[in-house]
């Protein structure tokens, strides 16, 4: 898909949007978590996304979709997201090397792009795999 | 061999963390993003015994508490828009990486609000982020 095309796709845009805001969460709890330890700021945290879901379910006059695959998969979304924070924290506190860990688990999205090829068959051009070597090196320096 | 303890750790954070990115992908096969985002919301709820750290909760100050809840509607607002993302047809392989590129938001801006300075190899990092996003949007 040539770039111009991409620029006029909503979910490029939507992509942008939650790179500035996970910007604005990794910001917020490098601030809260000077104080809170890890397991408490994890707690707080899952009581700051109430407000969000609130709101969302209130623009849908309080009316969700019947699709109980949709469903299963999004609270298995929720419930893996903290199992992985969890081993997250135990990660760290096993002793081990805290710039290693971060680094090593960083690199999770490249899973994803395995599963995505594999099970939804997806398609990467050459230049898009080139591209995800380039964001596996950020993320892995961003971690360090 | 003997692996220590964190690499076991690390490996459930990875395989955890790796197949959210294919369920947000699942998922809004089925439910718009709004909707998946609330039951998202419903899966984070459900671990919160496990994490209740008791009356220590009552004893933060009420600035480090202010952040902690801001961390998590940011959270939320960045998880709708990637779930948004994959609804209006991103692709899991393209969308989980990028997005995953947020910290380049806090290199930039954290030299202005925390006061730390950027080193050569978060520079290195931001220039092969911004390479990435120019890529993958190909």
């Amino acid at each position: 898909m040539p770039i111009r095309d991409t620029l006029k796709a909503r979910w490029f845009w939507y992509s942008l949007l939650c790179i500035f805001c996970w910007g604005g969460w990794a910001l917020c709890s490098k601030l809260g978590s000077m104080e809170i330890p890890s397991m408490a700021m994890q707690f707080i945290f899952t009581l700051g996304t109430i407000p969000v879901a609130l709101a969302l379910l209130a623009g849908k006059g309080f009316r969700l979709e019947k699709s109980p695959l949709g469903i299963f998969y999004s609270v298995a979304n929720g419930v893996l997201a903290g199992i992985g924070g969890l081993a997250l924290f135990a990660a760290y506190r096993s002793g081990g090397s805290t710039s290693v860990i971060t680094a090593a688990t960083a690199l999770y999205p490249m899973f994803t792009v395995v599963l995505a090829v594999l099970v939804l068959r997806e398609r990467l051009t050459g230049l898009q795999v080139v591209g995800l070597i380039f964001a596996g090196a950020a993320i892995v320096i961003f971690s360090l | 061999m003997h692996l220590p303890p964190w690499f076991w750790m690390a490996a459930v954070v990875i395989i955890s963390w790796g197949i959210v990115g294919l369920l947000q992908k699942l998922s809004t096969n089925h439910l718009p993003a709004d909707s998946a985002l609330i039951w998202l919301v419903v899966g984070f709820l459900l671990l919160e015994p496990l994490m209740y750290p008791g009356k220590a909760l009552f004893h933060y100050s009420l600035r480090s508490l202010t952040w902690a809840v801001l961390s998590g509607i940011f959270n939320a607002l960045g998880a709708w828009a990637l779930l948004a993302a994959m609804y209006r047809g991103g692709k899991a392989s393209i969308v989980s990486p990028l997005t995953a590129l947020y910290p380049l938001i806090v290199a930039l801006v954290a030299p202005v609000l925390l006061h730390e300075s950027i080193t050569l190899l978060q520079g290195l990092g931001v220039a092969c982020a911004l390479i990435a996003v120019v890529l993958l949007s190909t």
